[in-house]
């Protein structure tokens, strides 16, 4: 500790160079985690704050929940209980004056089963009447006030926002929330169709009627449209970045302590311990890497304070975690390398004719 | 008591044609208590001779014994401590640390070997006496060369080794400084018991020798005192 300290002390330039190339490299991994992660609980945001288990969609459908119908006849075995509900999906186009057109996905709910019931508003009442709704804080956040009204596709009649929910995203796309009759209308469909889906909190709950599949809420993320093609892409691209970086780092340590051979050569001659040495080397890229990473992970959350919410991020502590202990795991083994030279450096190297 | 002692030793570098045969069937012998002088040109294998009596380099052949210790029977471990508790080394090419201050070059010696280091006011005068007390907060690279090569041996003498090793320790000094070293060494071996080998071309530290060799053409001979 002693040498690490008083060398990186002696050499600010240098090391300060090299903090910084750690302060970038986790900077940008984690950033670049987070946005990824951010955009793919865009993706399931509305579904995770279900809670749900079980997802009912007919077999037909593909597992794809806008191919999806339910009739009443076909729904009519399965009882629905306090922790089962109706769910009718549309994709629409929201506008309204003075605003751009918006994708957005109209569910509609029953409200007096679970997920109306849950529902955590930011602001404003459920969705009652047919012409109501309650809207993303994206719409909020784009301009809409509660009382505000929006034409969805091309019908007549404007719907209202009642209230207003966070982290009501499926697909990339805000949810309105409505009712089940303004779901048929937006869907063109007869009163003889019951919903596109039930979902369930239940994890034994089971669709009854030969037209009906069950699948568990994970099976019906994964087949959520390019949800699972734009997770692996990420997950390769940061898996990639990770190692590129880990053996950069590992490198420029490697440099670093083959650097200090001389000097070591020269500690060896007096008969300072090898043992010394190579403490001092790896004590000195714990700090580098871990100072590295403190920085880095103040940036970060700088980044997140500022970046505007329609890039989301998220943080995931664990993957977080994991990603700064494989950092300084390489940090470390890139520093022990070059251990067997400093075991081995030949002190009779400096001693010079 | 005899302290260190080197028989039939030889040492060359190289392989066939390239080969060069450094050192040819050396004996010799350092006492405690006295100040020896290997006076050789450049080139005559003084550094190897040095090092190969503090254990850093194995000769082809031949023995080295410190206190009836033969070196290359240690391990390595045994020459660290060997080198850490009992020798000083000198070497050529200033041994400091070149991000520690002349105050911290002692410090990272008291941090390896916990005793016997020399106590602060010993210390103090033995800065004083080598005329290197003022720079105690410098760093390596803010001195001069005749004041490193003064750091350099302070810092081998601050573990009060049994046996100092030093090769050409007055080549980058002036003639006052000469004689101020020579008296040292000359103090150091009579007062403290200390073996002392000074390899150099500096004939100015003769006079303070006990006994004078002569290292040529990879022999060694004793030449009048
Ligand atoms: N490691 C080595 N490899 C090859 N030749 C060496 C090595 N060390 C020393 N020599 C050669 O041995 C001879 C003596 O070197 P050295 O002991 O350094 O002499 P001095 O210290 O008297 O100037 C020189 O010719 C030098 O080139
Ligand atoms: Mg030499």
């Amino acid at each position: 500790m002693f040498l690490a300290l008083k060398e990186i002390k002696r050499e600010k330039l240098r090391y300060t160079l090299i903090i910084a190339m750690i302060v970038l490299i986790s900077y940008l991994i984690f950033v670049l985690t987070s946005l990824a992660l951010g955009l793919a609980q865009q993706n399931t945001a509305a579904i995770d704050s279900w809670d749900t288990q079980q997802v009912v969609l007919n077999k037909d459908a593909n597992t794809n929940l806008t191919q999806s119908l339910l009739t009443k006849d076909q729904v009519k075995k399965t009882d629905l209980g306090a922790k089962d509900a109706y769910l009718g999906q549309a994709p629409v186009v929201a506008t309204a004056k003075g605003q751009e057109k918006t994708s957005a996905q109209f569910l509609g709910l029953a409200a007096d089963q679970f997920i109306a019931q849950n529902l955590k508003l930011s602001a404003g009442r459920q969705a009652n009447a047919k012409h109501e709704v309650v809207a993303d804080t994206a719409f909020q956040d784009a301009g809409y006030h509660l009382g505000d009204k929006v034409t969805l596709n091309s019908g007549k009649t404007p719907y209202k926002i009642v209230g207003f929910t966070k982290n009501a995203k499926l697909n990339v796309a805000p949810v309105l929330y409505g009712t089940l009759p303004a779901w048929r209308a937006l869907k063109n469909v007869g009163p003889q169709f019951a919903a596109s889906a039930l979902v369930s909190q239940r994890a034994n709950f089971k669709g009854r009627g030969s037209q009906l599949q069950t699948y568990t809420t994970q099976q019906f993320i994964d087949k959520l449209p390019g949800y699972s093609a734009q997770n692996s892409t990420f997950t390769f691209m940061i898996g990639f970045l990770m190692v590129i970086s880990l053996i950069v780092i590992a490198v420029f340590l490697y440099i670093l302590t083959v650097q200090k051979l001389q000097n070591y050569a020269v500690l060896r001659a007096q008969g300072i311990p090898a043992k010394t040495l190579v403490s001092a080397t790896i004590s000195q890229a714990i700090i580098l890497v871990v100072g590295g990473l403190a920085i880095g992970t103040l940036l970060t959350a700088a980044t997140a304070l500022l970046i505007p919410t329609s890039v989301p991020m998220s943080f995931d502590l664990p993957i977080l975690g994991a990603v700064a202990l494989g950092l300084v795991a390489t940090g470390i083994l890139g520093a022990l390398i070059p251990t067997r030279m400093i075991l081995h450096v030949d002190p009779v190297s400096v001693i010079g004719g | 008591m005899t302290t260190i002692q080197l028989s039939h030793i030889n040492k060359s570098f190289g392989q066939q044609t390239s080969r060069v045969q450094v050192l040819s069937d050396i004996n010799f012998t350092a006492q405690a208590g006295q100040l020896s002088l290997v006076i050789g040109p450049s080139g005559s294998g003084k550094s190897t001779f040095l090092t190969i009596a503090g254990g850093l380099q194995t000769p082809n052949s031949g023995q080295v014994l410190l206190n009836q210790k033969s070196l290359p029977a240690l391990t390595a471990k045994q020459r660290d401590a060997l080198r850490l508790n009992q020798i000083g080394f000198i070497l050529q090419a200033y041994n400091l640390v070149p991000y520690l201050t002349v105050r911290e070059q002692f410090k990272l010696a008291d941090r390896v070997k916990k005793q016997g280091n020399l106590s602060a006011d010993a210390l103090q005068n033995l800065l004083q006496r080598l005329g290197i007390r003022e720079l105690q907060q410098k760093y390596p690279d803010q001195l001069s060369g005749g004041q490193k090569q003064r750091v350099a041996i302070a810092r081998a003498l601050y573990t009060d080794p049994k046996i100092v090793l030093a090769d050409e320790p007055t080549a980058a000094l002036d003639s006052d400084r000469v004689k101020e070293i020579g008296r040292l060494f000359a103090d150091l071996a009579k007062t403290q018991h200390k073996a002392i080998i000074v390899v150099t071309h500096d004939l100015r530290l003769r006079q303070y020798a006990d006994r004078v060799y002569q290292l040529m053409d990879g022999k060694i001979s004793r030449k009048a005192g």
